[in-house]
């Protein structure tokens, strides 16, 4: 079973104070880049399958230079292999752009299952996974948990609304985007860090991927962002305001006038 | 543009609310556009949810095939492509639902279109389609528009778009042949797997204590156990307590968890990711506790306090206790 995962290196915005940077993205020099969290489990997940069922992880990133670290860090979770695909002309890609790359990566290195995470936090787009897919002409899945193997099919549930499930099953080669939660994603030794740490990880530039700049970047985009903002400040919520024992004690107050105390 | 369709989602033979939403937004558009409207149900046994649509929308497409009973979304990308082939520029528009997930993307590409997903926000303006939605934990807002604007694909987010049904229209119905085929697909719905029970009924308590991923990943349990207790209500959480198995999914709040209608939620280091606060929409006081001012949850709670929730639940606790006597 060979199995490809693809990440995303994401930042860090859930608890970060943001600044929209020349009226069209944020200001990201600050901010903190990560693995995307929901392809944490993406790994893992490809990991545990390979244990049981034998065969090959590689991992693979459309990701500026920095992001070698997450690379590295996936090997060190179990990947075999992991390559570093970045140009500078994929600056500006959206979600089309990143996948069609992604997709010309695969075509040359067949595989049995693709798995990715169904979102990512910094675009919400929820996106490349069916387009990456459609592109490589296999069938696809998103919100993915308890995925099994059986005569070379893969059977797994789909999250759909309310806590209610389905239960698909797939022909390989496919691709999944896994849901969060699905597995424990396992703690990484100094050792396991080690190990990898000479490992050679390949960098793939555009010409390597057999796509030309018009393809990539804002211009191989299909959407463009027009203007990004913040939400106006002072919508919402009244703050309460003191110290914690204060903001508690009118906290309290509220609750018992609502009804939020039985 | 010459035509806005909305595809009309279904789910165990009933057409789901994410329909009308799409509708109402997909009427907007076609208005400002000078398009016609178009609904299209793809599906098994039709009649009856055709039937329904066509009282609401004036020119409904219909195709019947078994193959599109569980809404898989390798039958739907088989099938729109060649119902769309030869009706020109189009702008189609559907509900942003874990089922649209799995369709829109692939869709996209074999449609040759651009893709916006959950977009709160759909506007005309000099005849240039763009649309709004949000970015960076759902803390900025992002209106973009498309390169080819003939071929534009939207999936909307639950509850942005307001509806009533009139059934005022006597929609003419096109059958069209399924584009099916065989009917042989790499993806097969198996059956639906209902909802975990447990031994905390979430859905109807009155009293909320929710916990998410501000409580760190070592949470001391036992402080918002013992806070709930003393409110007289229930623990729920969001989905990362779930993922990390801090509580059993049954207490999992929000449109892939449980909707809820407490008279109070209590939201503590909560950021209110959409898919959350879909599922708290009926409460009528929801207050938060979440260290980072710009949280999302704030835009929709009438109360908060800007501080980390161990410093304010301890306190609040011991309030609550006073209060009670």
């Amino acid at each position: 079973m060979d199995i490809i995962v693809c990440l995303k290196w994401t930042p860090d915005t859930s608890e970060a104070d943001l600044a929209i940077a020349g009226g069209k993205d944020i200001k990201k020099d600050d901010l903190d880049y990560d693995l995307n969290e929901w392809d944490r489990f993406a790994i893992e997940e490809a990991v545990q399958i390979k244990e049981k069922a034998g065969g090959k992880v590689t991992v693979v990133s459309v990701a500026p230079e920095e992001a070698e670290e997450m690379l590295r860090e996936s090997l060190a979770r179990g990947a075999d292999e992991a390559f570093h695909v970045w140009d500078e002309t994929f600056e500006g890609s959206d979600g089309f752009a990143t996948a069609r790359i992604l997709a010309n990566f695969i075509k040359e290195r067949p595989c049995d299952l693709v798995l990715t995470g169904t979102l990512a936090d910094d675009d919400c787009a929820g996106q490349l996974g069916g387009m990456l897919a459609a592109m490589l002409d296999i069938p696809s899945a998103t919100l993915v948990s308890k995925i099994e193997l059986a005569d070379g099919k893969i059977r797994f549930n789909r999250e759909l609304e309310g806590g209610l499930y389905e239960s698909v099953e797939m022909d390989l080669p496919g691709l999944l985007a896994v849901a969060t939660g699905l597995n424990e994603p396992r703690f990484v030794s100094i050792r396991a860090v080690r190990k990898v740490a000479n490992m050679e990880i390949p960098v793939l530039e555009l010409s390597d991927v057999g796509l030309e700049a018009s393809q990539v970047g804002a211009e191989g985009s299909r959407i463009a962002v027009e203007t990004m903002s913040l939400p106006p400040e002072g919508e919402g919520a009244e703050i309460l305001t003191g110290s914690a024992e204060e903001a508690a004690a009118r906290l309290a107050g509220i609750l018992k006038e609502k009804g939020g105390i039985a | 543009m010459k035509n806005v369709f909305v595809l009309a989602e279904h789910r165990k033979q009933h057409l789901r609310d994410t329909t009308w939403e799409a509708l109402a937004a997909g009427r907007k558009a076609a208005a400002e556009l000078g398009a016609d409207l178009t609904c299209i149900l793809l599906g098994s046994n039709t009649d009856g949810m055709a039937e329904i649509l066509s009282k609401e929308c004036g020119k409904v497409l219909v195709a019947d095939d078994p193959g599109f009973e569980t809404f898989n979304s390798e039958a739907f990308m088989k099938a729109l492509p060649a119902i769309l082939k030869d009706r020109g520029p189009f702008l189609l528009v559907m509900g942003n639902s874990n089922s649209v997930l799995d369709l829109a993307p692939g869709l996209s590409v074999v449609l040759d279109a651009a893709l916006a997903t959950d977009c709160f926000g759909l506007e005309v303006v000099d005849g240039k389609v763009t649309a709004t939605r949000q970015m960076y934990s759902y803390k900025v807002n992002t209106t973009v528009s498309f390169k080819n604007a003939d071929r534009i694909v939207l999936t909307l987010r639950a509850g942005a778009f307001p509806y009533t049904l009139s059934g005022a229209e006597s929609g003419a119905r096109e059958k069209v042949a399924s584009p099916l085929g065989d009917g042989v697909l790499r993806k097969r719905f198996v059956g639906f797997v209902e909802a975990e029970q447990g031994d905390v009924d979430v859905a109807s308590a009155d009293i909320i204590v929710s916990i998410g991923r501000g409580i760190g990943d070592e949470p001391d349990m036992d402080v918002f156990q013992s806070l709930a207790d003393s409110m007289g209500g229930v623990l729920a959480c969001s989905r990362p307590i779930v993922d990390k198995n801090f509580l059993p999914k049954y207490h999992q709040v929000g449109t892939s968890g449980v909707e809820v209608k407490p008279k109070v939620y209590l939201a503590l280091g909560i950021s209110g990711a959409f898919q959350h606060v879909g599922g708290i929409k009926g409460s009528p006081l929801i207050v938060a506790v979440n260290k980072d001012a710009r949280a999302p949850i704030f835009r929709v709670a009438q109360y908060g306090i800007v501080a980390d929730v161990y410093d304010v639940v301890p306190a609040l606790e011991e309030k609550i206790k006073e209060l009670k006597g």
